[in-house]
């Protein structure tokens, strides 16, 4: 027999299946494109304003002085949205235009790799094995970046796809490998035990510094963010990978940089700053998966505001220059720091706190 | 005081400890910026530099003084000034010319002003002023007696902008009143015509009524 289902239920069926249904929730809503959007309006906001402060000026102002200009980054959008999409008659036209769209996709699929909170009903796949795949679907997009330059056809777009692909190739190389110091200190690869672990406050950044920092500049490097945008920089070849790109679909490049970003920086919240560490995750999908996921959300935050405001104080690296830190200084930074990481196992560093941190 | 000249000397440091030292450093004066901003952007429309006297502005012709000699039409390198017959008072016949401006080839470079012998020229200390079509910056005579209407000074603030030993270039509020009377540059040999314009920057109506004043005055 079937009994009537009230509206209660209706709302919490929609909520509890569809809306804070893992694999889209992390997909879409928190973590995923809504909050990356957001997040991505914010942080060039105040990439502008900060940089202005240091160097004597104001940024945007006067399109509305009481909140600082914010909503000219709303203007811009708009603009971009609407710009007219010019097509060169020389590309090749499917990768042209699936490129960008599948670079947008594949550099948000990390976030369905990593877990927000605690309770296994709330993640999105089995966690065993979470850091290995996040890390590894993070190395995905940088292939359409050099699908674009090649369907560009044009001489500053295959330039700018080797630049990207030399900068990815020495840089994800030092990120993955710094990321993956935490699991030979904790010896898992299971993400939610590695946040658990730095539930005690002494977080994987503390203990590790040197990981925690190399990851960072790794990060700054292969999204190739403001001062360090070797791949597409202005003054030397016009728009690198994105040359031939206009409105939308430039929107859309900028967009899968900045997503990108953003997927490193949840990451390392997770892994370095310890997650959803102060606060235990309650029951219910608002005290279990909502709470949790926005504390991540502002830790990731504040480690991309942080790299914005660094575009004020560096300058950019030639592409050799910006190789050779990379080969010759971060690597072995990064095996020195799996060493570190593999010291602190041999010393039981985590494995009681870890064991305390399950048992509370 | 002059400020004491002191010479860094770099301790010899390592490569590692230029890295540290130099990435350090270099943070923490943006960290120092970013917190306690010295910003000197002049906010245009809002605000507005403040002029000194000696400004080679928009220039003004004092009628009563003119005697029609013609030096500063041969002396403009621009050929901007041009000397024309025009009786103005009734009753009275065209006796000599006088001088009337085109500011669409004028360059505000003074010569007009410098070599004028009874010293009938002067500049106004403002420059930006906007006219609708480009007739209208060919002046008659009786436009160039009138010291033009200065809207920036209506609607902004004064600032100056002045060099501090430990900040650098800082933008201050001008002081409210004007300098008085005593005026460098400007062409002083009756009192009468400084003070008016050191005043026009906040009286604007009455800058009709202004060149036949100083007229009587003088």
């Amino acid at each position: 027999m079937v009994d009537m289902v009230t509206p209660y239920e209706i709302g919490h069926g929609i909520l509890r299946y569809i809306i804070f249904y893992p694999p889209v929730y992390q997909f879409v809503i928190i973590p995923g494109l809504i909050a990356a959007l957001v997040v991505a309006i914010f942080i060039i906001w105040f990439e502008r304003k900060a940089a202005a402060r240091v160097q004597m000026r104001y940024g945007p102002y006067e399109i509305s002085p009481r909140t600082g200009g914010a909503t000219q980054l709303i203007a811009d959008l708009i603009r971009y949205s609407f710009q007219e999409i010019i097509v060169p008659r020389t590309v090749d036209a499917v990768i042209y235009f699936a490129a960008p769209v599948a670079a947008v996709i594949l550099s948000l699929l990390p976030l369905d790799a990593m877990p927000l909170t605690t309770n296994p009903a709330f993640w999105p796949i089995p966690m065993d094995y979470s850091l290995l795949l996040a890390v590894a679907l993070m190395t995905l997009s940088p292939i359409f970046v050099m699908a674009m330059a090649w369907a560009s056809n044009n001489k500053f777009s295959v330039i700018g796809g080797v630049r990207e692909s030399f900068i990815v190739t020495a840089y994800e190389l030092v990120a993955v490998l710094s990321m993956l110091s935490v699991a030979a200190a904790m010896s898992t690869y299971n993400l939610v035990d590695i946040v658990q672990a730095q539930s005690s406050g002494l977080w994987f950044g503390l203990l590790d510094p040197l990981a925690f920092l190399t990851a960072f500049i790794a990060t700054l490097m292969t999204t190739s963010g403001f001062p360090f945008e070797i791949p597409d920089s202005e003054s030397e070849i016009v728009a690198g990978p994105y040359t031939e790109y206009t409105g939308l679909m430039y929107g859309l490049d900028m967009g899968a940089a900045y997503i990108k970003r953003w997927v490193f920086s949840v990451l390392m919240a997770l892994i370095f700053l310890g997650g959803w560490a102060p606060y235990v995750p309650g029951p219910g999908f608002v005290l279990g998966y909502l709470v949790p996921s926005l504390i991540v959300s502002v830790k990731a935050l504040v480690i991309m505001a942080i790299m914005s405001f660094l575009r004020a104080v560096y300058g950019r690296y030639r592409i050799d220059q910006a190789l050779g830190i990379g080969w010759e200084i971060l690597v072995p930074l990064a095996l020195a720091a799996i060493g570190i990481g593999f010291a602190e196992a041999y010393f039981h560093v985590y494995a009681y706190m870890g064991v305390m941190a399950l048992a509370s | 005081m002059p400020a004491k000249i002191e010479v860094k000397e770099s301790p010899k440091r390592g490569i590692l400890g230029r890295i540290i030292s130099g990435n350090v450093g270099a943070l923490v004066l943006g960290v120092k910026y970013f917190l306690d901003p010295n910003r000197f952007t002049l906010m245009y429309p809002h605000e507005y530099i403040k002029l000194n006297t000696g400004y080679r502005g928009f220039i003004v012709l004092i009628y009563d003084k003119c005697i029609g000699c013609g030096s500063c039409a041969r002396i403009c390198p621009t050929r901007a000034m041009r000397m024309l017959f025009l009786p103005q008072k009734e009753g009275e016949r065209a006796k000599k010319k006088y001088p009337v401006i085109n500011y669409n080839r004028c360059i505000f470079c003074g010569y007009c002003v410098d070599i004028c012998p009874t010293e009938a020229l002067y500049h106004v200390p403002y420059h930006d002023i906007v006219y609708y079509n480009m007739n209208d910056l060919i002046l008659t005579l009786d436009e160039f007696q009138k010291e033009p209407e200065y809207a920036t000074a209506k609607e902004g603030i004064p600032v100056r902008y002045i060099f501090d030993e430990r900040r650098g270039l800082v933008k201050v509020k001008a002081q409210e009143p004007p300098q008085g009377p005593e005026s460098g540059a400007a062409p002083t040999a009756s009192p009468a015509p400084a003070p008016q314009q050191a005043q026009a920057a906040q009286k604007q109506g009455e800058s009709t009524s202004k060149p036949s004043e100083g007229g009587g005055s003088a």
